[in-house]
């Protein structure tokens, strides 16, 4: 890449020199981590259910190859293409989501699947990131076009999506997607007062969620009171972070992780823990809260307030991942079975996140600043409709 | 969009100036709106990712949750190492190196537990290439293996599955030598006791841990476990055997329902033997019932019964409340309901002294004996005796004894007491008793360890193919006989003096009287043994039934002995729980129809083993120096206790009782009317202090004797 002359006007050439490589390159670590620590966490469990040792291994390689080529190809997409890709994307999502409920596969309870030939796919994932993207576009569309009720049908399709979750039921995927669409109102300038109305009925929400749901008020009663019930799992992966201290035991030499169930996935922030110590995970952290700090401290000179709330929306639900999923596997919060990006085993995981920081490279990349001098004339000739299929 | 945007653009400039208002400013305000908030959600992200490092540096290095062993214990257990000669392991030498557990041996070194280094052979299914040729080759090392079973097991899908436990380390290279991949072995240890049955309460157990449970074992977990040296008991194996074989021969022969007999050195307090019946196989002890595992030589508590004259006589003696010619009434004594009396058939003199009193065994006189001594020295005897507490032997089950409560020791409790009877002791105490009686005057501490310098007694005994010449028996330790061999050196018993030389001198002769006294009627008569100047004290206890009453006819009998007098070295005890009548006693079960006869047999075989002989030379000038007269004379200057001279007497401590009341009551009256007179002439003084054992006098001895004998349930 580095190859690349400056002078170099292909599409690659020009990709590379407005991408925000920062990220690009702390996205290449996490995907470095992530085969690292598949090596090390799957064996186990893949012996567990009974399945061959490296299929784990084999599965993520191609995934996260996969992975990576559309990190690529999405962030090539203009600003035209994000919205396109987002709207589309996000009614096929809602589509499929609505139709695990009457196809999905049943599993520990929950309907979030859809079994497909070669691997089986949770929809769910893929609506976070064009969700974010369209709430984005609706908000800025409902302030530049006051016909345009762009707010309202924004609350529409969360209305639409949080009726789909909680009928799953996915009370975490659920809360993610309503902090990221908090946050984006936040950002987009809602007044306080009604930011404050919608804390207020989150926390509610929450409170209800734990007196409707089993499987929530059991989890929050465990974490709350360590001394009752089952938490095998907490503690084990407690024991492996015990176990790694400040260096950790070295790749490979991890002995808790074998008997922690879920290593490859929920729990695989502590097979990092145990094998390569606190340094290391303080090294992870750091890449995640790089990216998001980074992103939303760049977007201060962000003049499209599309940009800024989709970007945002879109940094935030990865950085909200990224937290319930090391929160969780430290007691921090009550378990949440949540993936951490790129790194947790999962193809519809993989594939999910990599739309994420490919549609936030695409926003992000460097645009020669076509000011709103440019815009300004077409917007007025435009449209919302115009602008969005232009 | 290549505009080089450092070159404003002239024609767009005007047009800018105009714009830039209302719409704009408002959506300018809007931006740095969002700014700001952009800035706070960086900022909660912070926060959010800052709480997650401070909870891992928590977890990993502040207060890291320690995994479990089971969690990081390593799965392949640890290559075997060589022993330090170099060719150990491999050259087919299964010397025992590798075991935790030290050796516990006899007096002589023989073993009587071992640790056996064993191995458990496990496999990880997973790792096998053909589980059929597997089980089958493991079926050539392991003939107890069922091959389908094992077939089944290796075929699974764990990584875990044992084959077999407990090999011995030739199979384990056997096994080894197959080759199969896959095949692990978990070295471990099993205690092995290669002695079964001998002295299998005395050794107790372990448990599948390898900690001792129970005996010494238990006593010296730690010892054995810290130090690889073998463990030396005071035990002899060939004594224990003998001792044991005899006793279930006697068992069997009275039908008792249990038996003991303790072997001691009346010198150093090593127990040499100690027989506990019913017992079992040391090496099942998982399957042993309680009557089996319970050591009746020091857990269980057995009324001691005339066994205990002879620490009422030693108390006496050693007093100087009584001398060996004083006279003691046999006549029974009426205590309320109860009657303290010989048996029927006995015809005693009404009045006997003291070594005949013993040799007959008669309960008044005994009773009489205490009586003369009081509650106080009767208790503070015992106690300086050792028989009121714990006896300090390395047995974790040394039990406590039973006694009548301190507070509740009324004439009564000093009459039963003196014949044994209201109290429960083990019968190690009695040993112990016995042995300071005799040894001079010393209470030893009985242990179960060998005496470090004793390497002169153990090849002084005959063992193996090397047999020395024996040791003919010392007339006596002072002057040992010309010709001896390997004269031993003198051991002096080492512990508190209980007794004078001068008082352990004569009762060594007292129970020299009980065995080979001119009277017909003794009661050890069966226990001598020509040329071993045995003697001892017979003791028969009736047992307490589950109501609390005596139960007749149902006994516990017991000896306690010591031989050879002259030169005393060991103390001997048998004990018979419920012993019955055989053809041969007559229709008896008191202690000199079985337990005198079981002693009998036991001393005449285990005295040779232990290196005495019979003395043959000068039999007659020993016996003579052990003989006390039946009614020996008093020396001038005393007055003899007999007819007329009785202080404790019950009717004249019942006179004396009251005077002393009269006159308690009178000094209350005095200092009453006095008090009265004094401060208040018209008003009435409160009650007079009630006299402290005023409640026992009104309830009379008959209650307190009632209320003795609830204490008298046995230990079981």
């Amino acid at each position: 890449m580095a190859a690349l002359s400056r002078s170099d006007n292909s599409i690659l050439g020009r990709w590379w020199w407005t991408v925000d490589r920062w990220t690009l390159g702390c996205v290449g670590i996490l995907i470095g981590f992530g085969y690292v620590l598949m090596l090390a966490a799957s064996p186990a469990v893949a012996a567990r259910i009974g399945a061959s040792r490296d299929m784990f291994i084999l599965k993520q390689v191609i995934f996260l190859a996969l992975a990576g080529l559309v990190v690529m190809a999405t962030s090539l997409l203009s600003l035209k293409g994000v919205r396109r890709i987002a709207l589309a994307g996000c009614l096929l999502a809602l589509a499929a989501t609505a139709l695990t409920l009457v196809h999905g596969v049943e599993i520990k309870g929950a309907r979030r699947w859809i079994a497909l030939p070669l691997m089986s796919v949770q929809p769910s994932e893929f609506l976070k990131p064009f969700f974010a993207v369209v709430t984005a576009w609706l908000l800025c569309e409902g302030k530049r076009t006051r016909a345009f009720p762009g707010m309202l049908l924004a609350f529409g399709v969360f209305g639409v999506i949080l009726l789909l979750l909680k009928s799953q039921p996915d009370i975490g995927m659920l809360s993610v997607i309503t902090c990221v669409f908090m946050t984006q109102l936040f950002i987009g300038g809602l007044n306080l007062f009604l930011v404050g109305c919608g804390v207020g009925s989150m926390a509610a929400a929450f409170v209800f969620a734990y007196t409707v749901f089993p499987h929530v008020r059991s989890r929050v009663t465990r974490f709350l009171h360590p001394e009752q019930g089952d938490h095998y799992q907490i503690d084990t992966a407690l024991q492996a972070f015990g176990n790694g201290g400040l260096l950790g035991r070295g790749p490979g030499e991890g002995r808790v992780k074998d008997l922690l169930p879920d290593a490859h996935a929920d729990f695989v922030f502590a097979v990092a823990g145990e094998e390569f110590g606190m340094i290391v995970c303080l090294f992870i952290i750091g890449i995640f809260l790089f990216i998001v700090a980074r992103t939303l401290l760049k977007l201060l000179a962000e003049d499209d307030p599309f940009v800024v709330l989709a970007a945002s929306g879109l940094v935030c639900g990865f950085g909200l991942q990224a937290f319930v999923n090391m929160a969780s596997s430290l007691h921090l919060i009550p378990t949440k079975g949540m993936t951490l990006p790129f790194i947790s085993y999962g193809g519809s995981s993989a594939i999910s996140v990599a739309l994420t920081i490919g549609l936030l490279l695409a926003l992000t990349r460097r645009r020669t600043r076509a000011s709103r001098l440019d815009d300004m004339p077409r917007a007025k000739r435009g449209g919302a409709a115009r602008r969005m299929f232009a | 969009m290549a505009l080089p945007t450092g070159q404003p653009d002239p024609t767009l400039d005007r047009e800018t100036v105009v714009r830039v208002t209302g719409r704009d400013l408002a959506q300018r305000a809007t931006l740095e709106k969002m700014r700001a908030r952009l800035l706070c959600a960086a900022a909660g992200f912070g926060v959010l990712f800052g709480a997650v490092a401070v909870k891992l540096s928590i977890a990993t290095v502040l207060f890291p949750m320690a995994p479990a062993k089971r969690q990081i214990a390593p799965q392949v257990p640890p290559i075997p190492k060589l022993s330090p000669d170099g060719d150990g392991a491999f050259a087919g030498d299964f010397g025992l190196p590798h075991v935790r557990r030290a050796t516990i041996t006899d007096r002589n070194g023989q073993i009587l537990a071992i640790s056996l280094p064993m191995a458990a052979v496990f496999a990880n299914p997973m790792e096998l290439i053909d589980a059929t040729d597997a089980a089958r080759k493991l079926k050539t090392v392991l003939p107890q293996i069922d091959v389908d079973d094992t077939v089944r097991k290796l075929s699974s899908k764990k990584q875990f599955v044992y084959i077999a436990r407990d090999i011995p380390p030739e199979k384990e290279i056997a096994i080894n030598d197959l080759g199969i991949p896959g095949i692990y072995f978990e070295p471990g240890e099993k205690r092995h006791y290669p002695l079964g049955r001998t002295a299998a309460q005395v050794l107790g157990a372990v448990d599948v841990d390898d900690h001792g449970v129970a005996g010494v074992e238990r006593y010296f977990d730690k010892r054995l476990t810290k130090d690889q040296a073998p463990l030396r008991l005071s035990l002899d194996v060939r004594v224990q055997g003998v001792v044991r074989e005899e006793l279930e021969a006697a068992k069997e022969k009275f039908s008792a329902i249990g038996a003991c007999a303790i072997v001691m050195d009346v010198r150093t307090g090593e127990i040499v033997s100690m027989v506990s019946l019913p017992d079992y196989d040391a090496n099942l002890f998982s399957k042993a019932v309680d009557d089996q595992r319970f050591n009746r030589a020091v857990t269980g508590m057995y009324e001691p019964g005339s066994t205990f004259k002879l620490q009422t006589a030693a108390m006496v003696l050693e007093t100087g409340v009584a001398h060996v010619w004083d006279r003691f009434s046999t006549v029974p004594i009426h205590v309320g309901r109860f009657t303290i009396s010989d048996m029927k058939t006995d015809h005693f003199a009404p009045w006997l002294a003291m070594p005949e009193a013993m040799a007959l065994s008669s309960n008044p006189a005994a009773a009489h004996m205490a009586l003369d001594a009081g509650a106080k020295r009767q208790q503070e005897w015992l106690r300086r005796m050792g028989f009121f507490d714990r006896v300090p032997v390395e047995l974790p089950e040394a039990a406590r004894p039973l006694l009548p409560r301190m507070s509740n020791w009324g004439l009564s409790a000093v009459m039963t007491v003196a014949f044994g009877h209201g109290v429960a002791v083990p019968p190690l105490a009695i040993v112990r008793g016995t042995a300071a009686t005799s040894n001079g005057g010393i209470l030893v501490k009985p242990t179960l360890l060998a005496r470090d310098d004793d390497a002169v007694s153990a090849s002084a005994m005959p063992s193996g193919a090397d047999v020395p010449p024996p040791v003919l028996q010392p007339v006596s330790a002072t002057t040992p006989l010309p010709g001896t061999p390997t004269a031993e050196p003198e051991i002096v018993p080492q512990g508190e003096r209980v007794l004078s030389e001068e008082t352990s001198s004569l009762l060594r002769r007292i129970l020299r009287m009980v065995v080979a006294g001119p009277d017909e009627h003794r009661t050890g008569k069966a226990a001598d043994i020509p040329g071993y100047f045995v003697g001892g004290k017979t003791g028969t206890a009736e047992k307490v039934g589950a109501h609390g009453g005596y139960l007749k006819h149902t006994n516990i009998t017991a000896f306690t002995g010591i031989f050879p007098l002259n030169a005393p070295r060991y103390a001997v005890y048998v004990m018979l729980d419920s012993p019955q009548a055989t053809k041969d006693t007559h229709g008896w079960t008191t202690s000199a129809w079985n337990a005198v006869p079981t002693w009998h047999s036991i001393v005449a075989r285990i005295a040779p083993m232990m290196g005495l002989f019979p003395v043959t030379e000068g039999a007659d000038k020993i016996e003579a120096s052990l003989s006390i007269s039946m009614n020996p004379p008093v020396p001038p200057g005393f007055h003899q206790l007999g007819p007329g001279n009785d202080p404790g007497d019950p009717a004249h401590l019942a006179a004396l009782a009251k005077q002393q009341k009269d006159a308690e009551k009178a000094a209350a009256r005095a200092a009453r009317d006095a008090q009265r007179a004094a401060a208040h002439p018209g008003t009435t003084a409160s009650a007079p202090p009630a006299p402290r054992d005023r409640r026992e006098a009104a309830a009379g001895p008959a209650a307190a004797l009632r209320r003795e004998i609830s204490y008298q349930v046995p230990a079981r």
